[in-house]
């Protein structure tokens, strides 16, 4: 188990959060640039001193700024970090780099092994400059493997990489990270990065853990509407009176469905006012009736189907959109159609 | 064009020179001691260098001594300060008179016209080249790596050794090279503090006075054999470690 409570002080703001991961699990924390969440694996890499707080590892204290008070440097912590500048020694070949740690044999069938799991295998004598930002990036990872860590923390280590990378190397950390039972961490500020590597997920913003959840939890029930902005939703749709606590439900691009259907969500209708292809859909732009000022009032959805119409009215169903309260933070989802047909049709303002 | 104005004073010792002029200076005995003298002084100096120099130079290029800035004016002082002046104060400092002087006279020893003398001169004329030039190295040594080689279970030395010093190497050799060239050519503060033993420096600059210009030069032909090959041998070294990272 890792467990990390730590405060640490930055120029902009302290840093105050705790995680606990199990062996064998994942989470992420996802979060805004600047958010702290580098700072997090830092402290618990030991490569930050913290303020305050307790950082431990399978039952060892690796900081505690308590009596007993501990500080156990970086170098006996066997705690890995990869980052997403892969850090290769540039003086070593690429065979010296993956066997680095201690105890990794240069000639051994775990070193080739894996090696050939990365798909560089005929890459083991060169050097690291001849190598293409993806070839360095699974280098990277194989010495962070080889390392035979106790905890596995990767900071957006596949930023800038393509997509079908992204996932086979995904899918090799999540095997392993089985295989070895240790806990893993991994930072990443794209949500879809975070949801593929997670079975848990943390938002962190401004320096504070907002909410922890599993990674379809916090994107379909965000607990603020900040964790809502966070995790995608562009639109918030102010609710009538007539529903009881409630004052806007958040609408996620991804969670709409073309025409009105009120016994699945929210019925919202705008005017089109810019649509542009979105993967293999449409991004549209709608501007609410009754109130043609601000970005409140404006919704963006993503639809399977071009909208019909170029500058018309558009109706869509945002489905079972999470509903925030005065003080912005998630009240009770009205649970069943049921609840939402009790919503009159047109809940724009 | 530049190039050739900048090799102009090398070109010109060299079609200067003759080979019966060259013969006729360096084979008169005694002729090779101040070369010797030279040798062994900068030898010293520059284990000096490395051993008192290379942890302040990177101490430096890593920040981690209060007040950094005072410490590199500390440096560029000893940088900027006329050698003439250097060795002027080296007599304030180091002399028979002084505390130090005093004190290493308990050992026999003197700090003005001996061995030691040339070594101390020598130190203070080459250690802010040195220093400047390996806390450059240092610092091109991106820290995150040595932080990546501390996580895979490696302990400071072990970091310094397999990491920061081979990736610093290419510019601690060019640092210790010119050092060197300094080291060799030192004269401000050596005619001062230490005109005895001879040096080359001081063996040219008394041939000069004595037998005029055509009988100093094959000294300076030797000075430049002497001190020249190393930045060399230095630049080429540093080429080939360059090229082989980059595979």
């Amino acid at each position: 188990m890792l467990e990390a409570d730590v405060e640490v002080d930055r120029r902009e703001f302290t840093l105050r959060a705790a995680i606990s991961v199990a062996p064998g699990e994942r989470l992420a924390l996802f979060g805004p640039s600047g958010a702290g969440k580098t700072t997090l694996l830092e402290a618990v890499a030991g490569l930050v001193p913290p303020r305050r707080g307790r950082v431990a590892l399978g039952g060892q204290v690796l900081t505690s700024t308590e009596p007993p008070k501990a500080a156990i440097p970086a170098w006996q912590r066997q705690v890995g970090l990869l980052r997403q500048d892969p850090g290769l020694f540039p003086h070593l070949s690429v065979r010296a780099n993956l066997a680095y740690a201690r105890g990794a044999d240069p000639a051994g069938a775990e070193l080739t092994g894996l090696a050939n799991a990365l798909g560089i295998g005929a890459l083991l004598d060169a050097m690291p400059a001849r190598l293409s930002g993806g070839q360095q990036h699974r280098v990277a990872l194989g010495r962070l493997l080889l390392a035979h860590c106790h905890a596995l923390l990767l900071d957006e280590p596949y930023s800038g990489l393509d997509a079908a990378l992204r996932r086979t190397l995904t899918a090799l950390v999540v095997a392993m990270v089985a295989e070895r039972q240790v806990p893993a961490v991994l930072v990443a500020h794209e949500l879809a990065d975070a949801q593929a590597f997670a079975n848990r997920m943390a938002v962190l913003d401004h320096g504070s853990v907002l909410q922890i959840g599993g990674p379809d939890e916090v994107v379909r029930r965000p607990a603020t509407r900040r964790v809502a902005e966070l995790v995608g939703y562009l639109g918030f749709v102010p609710l009538p009176a007539s529903r009881p606590g409630g004052v806007v439900a958040g609408i996620h691009p991804d969670r709409v469905m073309t025409g009105a259907d009120p016994a699945v969500g929210v019925v919202v209708t705008g005017l089109l006012t810019g649509c542009r292809p979105s993967g293999a859909g449409w991004e549209a732009d709608l501007e609410l009736s009754g109130d043609k000022a601000g970005a409140a009032g404006t919704v963006t959805v993503r639809l399977a189907e071009r909208p019909a119409t170029d500058a018309g009215e558009v109706t869509v169903t945002a489905v079972d959109p999470p509903v925030f309260g005065e003080d912005d933070r998630a009240i009770a989802a009205p649970s069943g159609p049921a609840a939402w047909a009790a919503v009159p049709k047109g809940s724009g303002p | 064009m530049i190039w050739i104005v900048l090799l102009g004073p090398v070109i010109t010792l060299l079609t200067h020179l003759s080979g019966s002029a060259i013969a006729s200076s360096l084979t008169a005995p005694g002729a090779l001691d101040p070369l010797v003298v030279s040798l062994e002084s900068g030898g010293v100096t520059l284990a000096v260098l490395l051993l008192v120099c290379t942890p302040l130079s990177w101490m430096l290029a890593r920040g981690t001594l209060p007040f950094p800035r005072i410490w590199e004016a500390g440096v560029l002082c000893s940088l900027l300060l006329p050698p003439l002046v250097i060795g002027l104060l080296l007599i304030f400092m180091v002399g028979p008179y002084t505390p130090f002087g005093e004190l290493i006279a308990h050992w026999n020893l003197s700090a003005t016209n001996t061995f030691l003398a040339l070594v101390i001169a020598q130190v203070y004329e080459s250690a802010p080249y040195y220093v400047l030039g390996a806390q450059a190295a240092f610092s091109s040594v991106d820290p995150r790596l040595e932080q990546q080689a501390a996580l895979l279970g490696d302990r400071p030395r072990r970091v310094f050794r397999r990491v920061t010093l081979p990736l610093a190497a290419p510019g601690l050799a060019m640092a210790l090279a010119i050092a060197w060239a300094r080291a060799m050519g030192a004269f401000g503060a050596v005619v001062v503090i230490a005109y005895h033993p001879f040096g080359l420096p001081m063996q040219i600059w008394t041939t000069l006075q004595v037998t005029g210009l055509p009988s100093a030069l094959p000294f300076a032909l030797v000075l430049l054999v002497v001190a020249l090959p190393l930045p060399l041998a230095a630049y080429i070294w540093s080429a080939r470690a360059r090229g082989r990272r980059r595979g």
